[in-house]
C-alpha cells in the first residue's frame, strides 16, 4: 500500500505473506479477550462474529450465486427457535414412556409439569443443536428457494422479502409454540464437558470466532471448487451456465441450503448466548443490515464480508459510544460546547445511510473487492504466436477421435418452434454425420440461432424430435444435453464476464467433474487430483489457440479483445469434451487473418475426429470447412447440398438478396 | 349489521386503503418500468410527503382538529396543499435520482437498489431527528359528514380520497398514453438503447418518472394524513411494502396494473382482517404475492416492458 | 506491497486502539467520589419516543440530587446506554445484553434504570445477576423475569436484582377485568394487543381474568403497531356488537386505535393498560377521541396531584416537552436508587453494588407515586 513497506515486504513471496498475515490475525483473535479484559467489548465482538457468520452465509447466496435475498433473517430465526424450543421450558408435553429412550441419551429430562403430573423438558445439547439447526434451516432454505427458482433477480428479491416478513409474524402469532412476543424463557446455556458457559462472554467469543473461522474456511473451499465456479457461472449468466452443463435448479437450491445452514447455526449460537429470543430480533431491518454488511465489505469477497460485518456491528455496539465520549472529552478540552455535548449514538442510522450511499457512489466494490486488478502483460506475451492447425504437441485425447463412418451423429426431424404467433422453425430436418462439418447458413432472422437453442434445450420444441447417437435430446434440460456431448458457443458471446479466462474454461468442464459439497470442503486427494487434471486439460485446450490465450488465463474476460473472447468461448465449449461442437458465427467480428486462423483451427479439430455444426455468414469459411450446407430461410430449409451446389441455388440467392437484386448481383455478392 | 352491510363496509375500507396503495404503487412501477430498479427510497418519500403536507396545512393556520373548513376555502386550501406537497415531493424524488442514482446508471447488479436503501435510512432519520419520534396531529379541515348506505357508513373524507386518487391516476394514465413525454417513457421502458438512438433524452425521461412517482407519493402522504389525522416518521414502511406488493401483483412496470394491484391489496387486507385476523394479514398478503410470482411471474396483468436480458 | 486486506486489518486495529483510548479518557474524567447510575433504553428505532422520556426522567432526578447535595460527598453521574440498534430497527436484546455487561464492567456503576422492553430485560437479567448489579425497570412489565420458575435463569447468582416501579402485567390486566365485570357490568368484550411483549402480556392476563369473571370474549386479534389502518378490525368488532373493547399495548398503536375507534365504535366501552396514557394520546388524538377510555395505570396517573404538578412544571422547564408516566416511573426509580446509595453511605458502610442492592430491596422512599 505505502511505498516504504515495499522493499522488505516485496521480498517475501505472496503466499508466505498471506500465511503470516493469517497467523497474526489468528493470534490477535485468540489473545483479544486476554489483552482486552472487558466483558462488554468481548460480548460485542462475539455478536459481531455472529453477524460475520450471517454475512458469510448470505454471501454464498448473494455474492457467489447472485441470488438477491432480502429475507435472510428468516433462517437466522429458524435456527434460533430450533435451539430455543429444544432447550427451554417453552414446550412441555406430558411425560410418557415414549420419551424414555430420549432421556437415556440426554435429549430430554423429566420435570414436574405446570398442571401437575410429569412433563418433558427438552435438553438438547448445544453442540448437537448446531448441525441440527443447520440441517433444519437448510431444509427451509430449499423450501423457500424452490418457488423462486424460475424467477429473475428482482422478483427473487421480492419473494424472499415476503418469506422474510412471514417468518417473524408466524413466530409472533404462534405463541403456543414460540412464546410469541414475550420471548423464550429459560433457554439453556451451552455446556462443555459439564461446564456451563453461563453468562460470561469469553467462551461465547471463542465459539463465535471458531464458527467464523470454520465458515471462512468452508466459504473459501467452496468458492475455489467446482461448486463455487458453478454458482458464479449462474451469477454471471444463467443461460450460459445451463448450456455449459450446470444444473441450475440443483446449484441454486444448494446455495440457498448452504446459506440458510450458516444462518441456522448462527441462530443457535445467538440464542444460546442471549438465552432468550423475541420475534423482533429477526425482522426486515436485520435482513437489510446483513445485506449492507456484505455490500460494504465487498460482495462475493469472503474476507470482505467478514470485515464489513465486524465494522458495522462494532460501530453500533461499541465504537460509536466511545467515539462520542471521546469527542465530548475533546470538546471540553477545546472548549467547544457543541463538541462537548454532541451525541453520535442517536444518529447511527443516519450514519449508516450515509455510509451506504457513499460506498455505492465512490467504492462500489466494497472494502475488500472480490476481484483483484491484474498485472499487465509483457510485450512478449502480447505478441501473438499464431498456430496454424496440427496439435501434435497437445494431449487432446479426450476430443473427437471419431471416424467418419457415415453414421448419423445428430438427427433433427421435423422440429417446429413457435414464439407466440411467430413460427421460428417450421418442420426442420437435418442430419449431422459422425466426423463431418455441417454448416447452416441463412439471412438474419431465418432461425439459425433458434435451431441451436432448440438443440441445446434453451427453447422448447413444439413438435419434432432431435436424437444424438440414438439418445433423445428433445426437451431435455440444457445441462443434460451438454452431458450427452453437445457443446455450443453463442452468437452474441455469453461468457462469464467477471471471471477469469481459466475459470470460464474450468466451468466448461463442470459436467465432467464430480466434486460434491463434502469433497469441495474437505478436499481429499481424489478432489485435488481432479482439480489438477482439470487445470491440465484447460491448458491443453488453450494450446489450440497458440499463445493467444495462455498468457491471459488469469485475466477477466471483460478485458479481452473481441477475437480472444470468441476463442475463450470456443475453448470453454471444447473443455467439456464434446462429441459435437456447435459454433454460432465463430468468426463474427474477426479480421480476415484471424478468421483464417480460426478456420484452420476448426479444421484441425475436425481432423482429430470432432463433429462440428456451424452457423456462419462468411461463405469462404463455409466453403473451406463444410462438408454439407443447409440453408434456412423464414424457419424452413430451402436448400441443401455441398457448398458448391448451394452457391448455385437460385432460391438461396433470392433469400439472401431479394428478388430484384438477385439478377444484378448473382455470383458476386455471395463471396462477401 | 347484516353480512351484506359488513362486506360493504369492509369493501369501503379496503378501497380507501387501496387508493393510497395505488398512488404509492405507481411510483414503484414508473421507476421500475424504466430503470428496473426497486426504489426503497420511495417508502420514505411518501412519509416525507405527509410531513410536507402537514407543514403546508399549518401554514394556512390549520392545527389539529379544531378548524373545519367548507366550500371555497376548503377547496382552495386542498388544491394548494396538494400542489405544494406534490411539487415538493416530486423535487425530492428528482434530487434523489440526480444526486444518488444517476452516477450508478450503467452499473449492473444491486448497487442502485442498495443506494435507495441508504437514501431511505437517511430520509427516515432526518425526519426522526428533526421532528421527533412522537405521532403528529395532522390538521384536518374536512367537515365530518357521514352517509349511511344500509348499515354501512361512508365518510365524506373517503369519497374525497377516492375522487382525488382517481383523478390523479387518470391524469397519469392520460399523460403516459398521450403526451410526447409519456410516449418517450414507454419507449424507454421497452428499450432504452433504441429510445436513445431515436432521440429520446433518457435522462429527462427518468427524471420525469421520479418526479411523477414521488409527486404521487406526496399526494398519498397528504391523503394519509387527512384520512388518519396523524403522521409519524414510521408510516413509510408498512404502507410502502404493501404498495410495492401491489405493484408486483399488478405486474411491475405496468401502470394500470399498479392501480388495480393497489386496490386488490387494500381489499385483501380488509377481507383478511374480517375473516381471518389482522395479525395474519401480512402473511396472507405475502403468500398471495409469492403464489402470483411463482405461477405468473409477470404479475396479474403482465409487464408492459419485455424482459431485458 | 501491503495488500488491501491487510490495510483494512490495520485500520480495524487502529480503530480498536482509538476506542480503547476513548475509554481511558472517560475514566480519567471520573475523578472524585463519583458514582454512576446507568440507564438503558431504546433510543434508536421505533420506541425512541418513550425512551427519551425515560432518560429525561432519570436525568432530572440525578441533576436534582446533585444540586441539592442529597448524598453528602458523593456526586452521581448518569451513563446512558442505548439498546436499540439499526440492525434490529428497534430494541435489540443482544445490545441490551452487551449494555448489561458494560454496566457490570464499569465499577463505578452502582445501580441501573431500565429497560423498557421485557425482551431486553430477559437478556439483561442473568448478566446483571452475575454482576450483582440491581436494576429498576420503569416500564417493562412482563412477569416471567420475576417468576420463581425461571429463577435459575434470570437470577443465577441467587439474590433478586430486577425491581420495578411499575406493577406487573399480572395485576394490570386483571384489575381492568374486575373493573369491567364489577363496576361496569360488562357482559362481553373484544380483546386486542399490539404484538409487543408488554401488550400481549397484559391482554393475555386481562382475557384470563375476564373469562374467570364470566365476561364473554368475543374475539382476540393483534395490531401491527407500524401499520396505520385499523378500520378493518374495528369494523369487524363493530359487527360483533360488543359492549366493551380492551386494548393491551403501548401508545404507538394505541393513538391510532383511539382515534379510529372513536369514529367507528364511539359507544363501546374501551379500556387499556398504562400504555394508553401519555402525552401522545392527548396531542395526537385530540380530546374527544381520547374520552371514553378507561385505563389502569401501573404508574398511577397523577394529573391534579400537586406534587406531580410541580414535577411536570419542572420537567417542562427543563426539557420543553411534556413528561409521560414512564418519565415519572423512571424518575421514581432513580429516587429509589439515590436514596439507597444515601442510606448505604450514611450507615458508614462502603458503597458497593451489593450494599445498594440490599438497600433497594428494603427501600421505602417518598416518591411522586407515593411510598414505594
Amino acid at each position: 500500500m505505502t511505498s516504504w513497506t515495499q522493499p522488505w515486504l516485496a521480498r517475501i513471496p505472496e503466499a508466505r505473506r498471506k500465511q503470516i498475515g493469517l497467523t497474526l490475525l489468528i493470534i490477535a483473535a485468540l489473545l483479544f479477550p486476554i489483552l482486552h479484559d472487558n466483558d462488554a467489548d468481548i460480548d460485542s465482538m462475539a455478536n459481531a462474529a455472529a453477524y460475520a457468520t450471517l454475512a458469510l452465509g448470505l454471501n454464498i447466496v448473494v455474492g457467489f450465486a447472485g441470488l438477491l435475498d432480502l429475507g435472510y433473517a428468516a433462517f437466522f430465526a429458524i435456527g434460533a427457535y430450533t435451539y430455543g424450543l429444544l432447550t427451554s421450558f417453552q414446550l412441555e408435553p406430558p411425560w410418557s414412556p415414549f420419551w424414555e429412550p430420549f432421556r437415556q441419551v440426554g435429549l430430554v429430562s423429566q420435570i414436574a409439569g405446570d398442571s401437575g403430573g410429569m412433563a418433558v423438558h427438552f435438553t438438547l445439547s448445544f453442540w448437537i443443536a448446531l448441525p441440527l439447526a443447520a440441517a433444519v434451516a437448510a431444509f427451509w432454505g430449499m423450501v423457500f428457494g424452490a418457488p423462486t427458482l424460475r424467477l429473475r433477480g428482482d422478483y427473487l428479491a421480492i419473494v424472499t422479502l415476503g418469506f422474510g416478513e412471514i417468518v417473524p409474524i408466524v413466530v409472533r402469532n404462534w405463541s403456543d409454540l414460540t412464546g410469541g412476543a414475550a420471548g423464550l424463557n429459560g433457554v439453556a446455556a451451552p455446556k462443555l464437558f459439564g461446564w456451563s458457559f453461563g453468562v460470561d462472554a469469553t467462551p461465547y467469543y471463542y465459539v463465535a470466532i471458531a464458527m467464523v473461522a470454520l465458515l471462512i474456511f468452508v466459504s473459501l473451499r467452496l468458492r475455489d471448487s467446482r461448486i463455487g465456479r458453478a454458482w458464479m457461472a449462474i451469477r454471471e449468466d444463467e443461460i450460459a451456465a445451463a448450456a455449459m452443463g450446470v444444473d441450475r435448479t440443483r446449484f441454486k437450491l444448494m446455495a440457498f441450503a448452504i446459506g440458510a445452514a450458516f444462518g441456522g447455526m448462527t441462530g443457535v449460537f445467538y440464542v444460546a448466548k442471549l438465552q432468550t429470543a423475541t420475534p423482533e430480533m429477526f425482522g426486515f431491518p436485520v435482513s437489510v443490515m446483513i445485506l449492507v454488511m456484505i455490500v460494504f465489505g465487498g460482495i462475493g469477497s469472503v474476507w470482505g464480508v467478514v470485515l464489513g460485518a465486524f465494522i458495522l456491528q462494532l460501530l453500533q455496539s461499541w465504537w460509536l459510544k466511545d467515539l462520542t465520549t471521546w469527542l465530548n472529552a475533546a470538546g471540553r478540552l477545546v472548549h467547544s460546547d457543541w463538541l462537548a455535548h454532541v451525541d453520535l449514538v442517536p444518529s447511527i442510522e443516519l450514519i449508516f445511510g450515509l455510509i451506504l450511499v457513499g460506498m455505492m457512489l465512490f467504492r462500489r466494490e466494497g472494502l475488500i473487492p472480490a476481484t483483484r486488478p491484474q498485472a499487465a502483460l509483457s510485450f512478449d506475451q502480447q505478441h501473438a504466436e499464431v498456430r496454424r492447425g496440427g496439435f501434435k504437441d497437445l494431449e487432446l485425447e479426450g476430443l473427437g477421435g471419431e471416424r467418419r463412418s457415415g453414421e448419423t451423429a445428430m438427427a433433427i426431424r421435423d422440429v417446429t418452434v413457435r414464439f407466440g404467433g411467430l413460427v421460428a422453425l417450421n418442420k426442420v430436418s437435418l442430419d449431422v454425420p459422425v466426423g463431418s462439418v455441417i454448416a447452416v447458413i441463412g439471412p438474419n432472422g431465418s432461425g439459425k440461432s433458434t435451431l441451436f437453442n432448440v438443440i441445446t434445450g434453451l427453447v422448447p420444441a413444439e413438435s419434432g424430435a432431435i436424437t444424438f447417437h440414438g439418445d433423445e435430446l428433445t426437451n431435455l434440460p440444457p445441462h443434460e444435453i451438454l452431458k450427452k456431448g453437445v457443446a455450443r458457443t453463442f452468437q452474441n458471446l455469453r461468457l462469464f464476464g467477471n471471471l477469469t479466462v481459466l475459470e470460464n474454461v474450468l466451468i466448461g468442464q463442470h459436467a465432467r467433474l464430480n466434486t460434491g459439497i463434502a469433497a469441495a470442503i474437505l478436499r481429499p486427494r481424489s478432489t485435488r487430483d481432479e482439480e489438477a487434471e482439470a487445470q491440465r486439460w484447460a491448458m491443453q485446450i488453450f494450446g489450440i489457440f497458440g499463445n493467444r490465450l495462455v498468457p491471459r488465463i488469469g485475466q477477466m474476460v471483460t478485458g479481452l479483445s473481441y477475437a480472444n473472447r470468441r476463442r475463450t468461448e470456443i475453448a470453454r465449449a471444447l473443455a467439456s469434451r464434446p462429441r459435437i461442437l456447435l459454433l454460432d458465427e465463430p468468426t463474427a467480428g474477426m479480421n480476415p487473418a484471424e478468421t483464417l486462423e480460426l478456420a484452420e483451427q476448426v479444421k484441425s479439430l475436425n481432423q482429430l475426429g470432432l463433429t462440428v455444426l456451424l452457423i456462419e455468414h462468411k461463405l469462404d469459411v463455409v466453403t473451406t470447412l463444410a462438408d454439407r450446407v443447409y440453408v434456412l430461410d423464414h424457419g424452413e430449409i430451402i436448400a441443401q447440398g455441398t457448398p458448391a451446389e448451394v452457391r448455385q441455388d437460385e432460391e438461396v440467392l433470392r433469400a439472401y438478396l431479394g428478388r430484384n437484386a438477385q439478377a444484378a448481383a448473382a455470383g458476386v455478392a455471395v463471396n462477401a | 349489521m347484516t353480512t351484506f352491510d359488513l362486506l360493504l363496509q369492509q369493501t369501503i375500507n379496503g378501497l380507501s386503503l387501496g387508493a393510497m396503495y395505488s398512488l404509492l404503487a405507481l411510483g414503484f412501477t414508473l421507476v421500475y418500468g424504466i430503470l428496473e430498479l426497486i426504489n426503497f427510497a420511495h417508502f420514505n418519500v411518501f412519509m416525507v410527503g405527509s410531513f410536507i403536507a402537514m407543514g403546508v396545512l399549518q401554514l394556512f393556520g390549520l392545527n389539529g382538529q379544531e378548524v373545519i373548513l367548507t366550500g371555497l376555502p376548503l377547496a382552495m386550501v386542498l388544491i394548494a396543499a396538494f400542489a405544494v406537497t406534490m411539487v415538493a415531493s416530486g423535487a425530492l424524488g428528482v434530487a434523489i435520482e440526480v444526486l444518488s442514482l444517476r452516477p450508478l446508471r450503467n452499473v449492473k447488479g444491486p448497487a442502485a437498489m442498495i443506494t435507495t436503501i441508504g437514501v431511505s435510512y437517511i430520509l427516515f432519520n432526518v425526519v426522526l431527528l428533526s421532528q421527533g419520534a412522537d405521532a403528529k396531529n395532522f390538521p384536518n379541515p374536512l367537515p365530518t359528514k357521514r352517509f349511511q348506505i344500509g348499515g354501512a357508513t361512508l365518510d365524506l373524507r373517503v369519497i374525497l380520497i377516492w375522487i382525488v386518487a382517481l383523478a390523479l391516476m387518470a391524469g397519469l394514465y392520460v399523460f403516459v398514453q398521450r403526451s410526447k413525454m409519456g410516449k418517450a417513457m414507454r419507449a424507454t421502458a421497452q428499450d432504452p438503447e433504441a429510445a436513445r438512438m431515436m432521440g429520446v433524452e433518457v435522462d429527462r425521461v427518468i427524471v420525469t418518472a421520479f418526479f411523477l412517482g414521488s409527486a404521487l407519493a406526496g399526494a398519498g402522504g397528504l391523503i394519509f394524513g387527512l384520512y388518519y389525522n396523524f403522521t409519524s416518521f414510521i408510516i413509510g414502511f408498512t404502507a410502502g411494502l404493501r404498495a410495492f406488493t401491489a405493484a408486483v401483483l399488478g405486474g411491475i412496470g405496468n401502470v394500470p396494473g399498479a392501480m388495480v394491484g393497489g386496490v386488490l391489496i387494500g381489499l385483501i387486507e380488509a377481507m383478511a382482517g374480517q375473516f381471518i385476523a389482522t395479525a395474519w394479514a401480512d402473511v396472507i398478503i405475502f403468500s398471495i404475492l409469492v403464489l402470483v410470482l411463482v405461477f405468473k411471474p409477470a404479475g396479474l396483468f403482465g409487464r408492459l416492458a419485455p424482459q431485458k436480458s | 506491497m501491503l495488500t488491501r486486506r491487510r490495510a483494512a486489518q490495520f485500520l480495524a486495529t487502529a480503530a480498536t486502539g482509538l476506542a480503547l483510548s476513548a475509554t481511558h479518557v472517560s475514566e480519567s474524567w471520573a475523578a472524585d467520589t463519583v458514582f454512576k447510575v446507568a440507564v438503558d433504553c431504546s433510543l434508536t428505532g421505533a420506541d425512541s419516543e418513550s425512551a427519551v422520556r425515560v432518560r429525561n426522567g432519570v436525568t432530572m432526578a440525578i441533576e436534582e440530587a446533585n444540586d441539592a447535595n442529597a448524598i453528602p460527598g458523593i456526586k452521581l453521574e448518569l451513563v446512558t446506554y442505548d439498546d436499540g440498534t439499526p440492525t434490529a430497527g428497534q430494541y435489540d436484546p443482544a445490545q441490551a445484553a452487551t449494555n448489561a455487561r458494560k454496566m457490570v464492567s464499569d465499577r463505578d456503576v452502582m445501580a441501573a434504570v431500565g429497560p423498557q422492553m421485557s425482551g431486553a430485560g430477559k437478556a439483561m437479567a442473568p448478566i446483571l445477576s452475575q454482576g450483582g448489579l440491581a436494576i429498576i425497570t420503569p416500564a417493562s412489565t412482563n412477569p416471567d423475569i420475576t417468576n420463581p420458575k425461571f429463577a435459575e435463569q434470570y437470577r443465577p447468582a441467587g439474590k433478586p436484582i430486577y425491581f420495578r416501579t411499575v406493577t406487573t402485567d399480572a395485576y394490570q390486566g386483571p384489575n381492568m377485568a374486575n373493573f369491567f365485570a364489577d363496576k361496569l357490568k360488562v357482559k362481553n368484550v373484544y380483546v386486542l394487543d399490539d404484538s409487543g411483549a408488554y401488550g400481549v402480556g397484559i391482554a393475555d392476563t386481562f382475557q384470563k381474568q375476564a373469562e374467570a369473571k364470566g365476561i364473554k370474549i368475543l374475539g382476540r386479534d393483534r395490531l401491527d403497531p407500524k401499520a396505520a389502518d385499523y378500520t378493518t378490525i374495528l369494523t369487524k368488532i363493530k359487527s360483533l356488537n360488543p359492549e366493551a373493547l380492551y386494548y393491551g399495548g403501548v401508545g404507538q398503536a394505541g393513538v391510532k386505535l383511539a382515534k379510529q375507534s372513536y369514529d367507528i365504535i364511539p359507544n363501546v366501552i374501551k379500556g387499556g393498560g398504562d400504555g394508553m396514557y401519555g402525552p401522545a394520546m392527548l396531542t395526537a388524538v385530540g380530546f374527544p377521541a381520547a374520552a371514553g377510555w378507561y385505563a389502569t395505570i401501573a404508574s398511577p396517573h397523577l394529573v391534579g396531584d400537586t406534587k406531580a404538578q410541580a414535577f411536570v412544571d419542572h420537567y417542562m422547564g427543563r426539557f420543553h416537552s411534556p413528561p409521560d408516566d414512564y418519565t415519572i416511573t423512571a424518575y421514581d426509580a432513580t429516587l429509589v436508587i439515590i436514596d439507597s446509595i444515601r442510606r448505604v453511605a450514611a450507615s458508614g458502610k462502603k458503597v458497593t453494588r451489593d450494599a445498594v442492592r440490599d438497600a433497594i430491596q428494603t427501600a421505602k422512599v417518598n416518591t411522586i407515586q407515593g411510598v414505594v
